[in-house]
């Protein structure tokens, strides 16, 4: 079996796909901290808080081809997501994840060798450490090896929420190992130097690190209480962390905009009847917005991602599904005329957005003026794309003549003489068997609901 | 940022930030305590515990 291109830093074991399900190798070097991850208690501590992903054992390991070694099926999550994906709230919650996990270790008398917010994936509505092998013995003394890449991979993309603006994470593409701090200290408002901890844990340490070659692996003894009053100070100040607001065009587009409660009232009853009408498990919400139509689906058996390009409005409903202990919608950040690209080693390393973004039924509920005009995208680029993402389609069209297209087109030229219902119709069918379209009442708009003719498209 | 960045090991810069870091926040700590109890001398009330809710 051979580990999957993410999984290359760690030579104490890797992951792998076998008969579509992911699991975890460990190699007999790694024992020592795994044996004690599961005889400490630890593991069975963090599980039932749900801070781990759990796993079982799998005894025949030969038939993957391992003659040593142990081979870990972990639970399985539905949909991956990567931290550029996330609005602050999910960020602030992935790293006291991780401080809480790096205390709950030290007392296990273990302690986490890594801090990289991709140890992080959010399942059933809440984050998850899904790195089992971060955990290694506790070294008597010796200060945490990861706290730097901790401050650049979390604390940087929090802090530049915090005080530039919410979309700020994003750097965090360009910079997937952790943002460095001489880059990040350039960014961040003058004013932060006079935060005790943004000083300390951002400012002298850029300054530091940068000039202590020759201090590098110094005796220096750090007690076990010095690194437990280490990491309750970074709780603490991740805690007191916000974003950045702004109200954005997106804030409350359902409930302030024109179209008004009537429209949203006639529309939810067509997506109702439209779905009721179709099987299907997996649904990516695309332009999900405060995710209003995502969470008609909330707590059943359906496996939801709900994708905006709007940091607030993410925020919000990630903050909803984590208060109201939703669990299957998983929020996402994505801006869909540049969505997320293949990044890391070779590109191989974290796949696109496309890539992952695959289900039986895509909504695309008032998406296609703002592809289509606001990003001058073909409709025929538009349904192929569409067609890679699911089998089902429930896709509003939004004609020239409505407010809101007028609105796109205020400012600028309309060069979009192929934006008509008859063409937006045969496009369509080129991809789908159009099942069924309804006008929402009192509006021109129309929904249709398609199917895929190209099975494995 | 500066090249020699590169050959230095992640993790060896930040050792002796830590042991400052941690230094300060005892000293800081202390003084908080030290000021509770000024404070509850004076109000005649127990100091209340630090809201230390880990999770």
């Amino acid at each position: 079996m051979l580990p999957l291109p993410s999984s290359y830093r760690d030579n104490d074991g890797f992951v792998f796909e076998y008969q579509g399900n992911i699991f975890r190798y460990i190699h007999p070097r790694y024992y020592t901290p795994y044996n004690q991850l599961i005889q400490s208690g630890l593991y069975q501590q963090l599980t039932s808080k749900k801070w781990l992903i759990c796993h079982e054992e799998i005894t025949d390991n030969l038939k993957f081809g391992f003659d040593e070694g142990r081979v870990l099926l972990p639970e399985q999550i539905p949909f991956i997501i990567y931290p550029y994906e996330w609005s602050f709230a999910m960020w602030q919650d992935a790293a006291l994840l991780t401080l809480n996990i790096a205390s709950a270790a030290l007392k296990s008398n273990l302690f986490l060798k890594d801090a990289t917010p991709f140890n992080i994936q959010f399942l059933k509505g809440k984050p998850v450490f899904i790195d089992t092998l971060s955990f290694k013995m506790y070294e008597q003394g010796k200060p945490w090896i990861a706290y730097r890449q901790f401050c650049e991979s979390f604390l940087a993309p929090l802090l530049l929420m915090h005080y530039c603006n919410h979309d700020s994470y994003k750097l965090f593409t360009v910079y997937p190992n952790g943002i460095p701090l001489e880059i990040l200290t350039t960014l961040l408002p003058k004013k932060c130097k006079w935060n005790l901890n943004v000083y300390l844990h951002i400012y002298l340490q850029a300054k530091i690190s940068g000039t202590s070659k020759k201090k590098a692996n110094s005796n220096l003894n750090f007690s076990k209480q010095k690194q437990e009053i280490l990491l309750e100070g970074l709780k603490d100040m991740v805690r007191k962390l916000s974003p950045k607001k702004a109200k954005t065009t997106w804030d409350d587009y359902y409930t302030d905009t024109i179209l008004g409660q009537d429209y949203l009232n006639a529309k939810t009853k067509l997506v109702q009847m439209c779905l009721s009408k179709i099987n299907f498990t997996t649904i990516i919400d695309l332009g999900a917005n405060d995710g209003h139509f995502s969470l008609f689906y909330k707590n059943t058996e359906k496996q939801i991602v709900a994708v905006d390009g709007d940091a607030n409005c993410i925020n919000d409903l990630y903050c909803k599904i984590r208060d109201e202990k939703i669990t299957n919608i998983l929020p996402c950040i994505n801006t869909l005329n540049t969505p997320s690209p293949a990044i890391g080693w070779n590109d191989n390393e974290r796949d696109s957005f496309n890539k992952r973004m695959k289900a039986d039924l895509v909504l695309a509920l008032a998406l296609v003026h703002h592809l289509a005009i606001a990003c001058n995208v073909p409709l025929t680029m538009i349904a192929d794309w569409l067609e890679a993402r699911g089998k089902y389609l429930l896709i509003e069209f939004v004609p020239k003549t409505d407010e809101k297209v007028q609105l796109l087109l205020q400012n600028r030229k309309d060069i979009f003489n192929d934006y008509t219902i008859e063409n937006f119709e045969l496009t369509f069918s080129k991809k789908y068997q159009i099942i069924l379209h309804e006008k929402i009442t009192g509006t021109e708009r129309m929904l249709y609901l398609m199917k895929r003719i190209n099975e494995t498209a | 940022m500066k090249n020699f960045l590169l050959y230095i090991d992640p993790g060896s810069g930040s050792y002796l930030i830590q042991v400052i870091i941690a230094a300060v926040l005892s000293t800081a700590f202390f003084f908080k305590n030290f000021w509770y109890k000024i404070k509850s001398f004076f109000t005649k009330r127990k100091p209340e515990e630090e809201e230390n809710n880990v999770e």
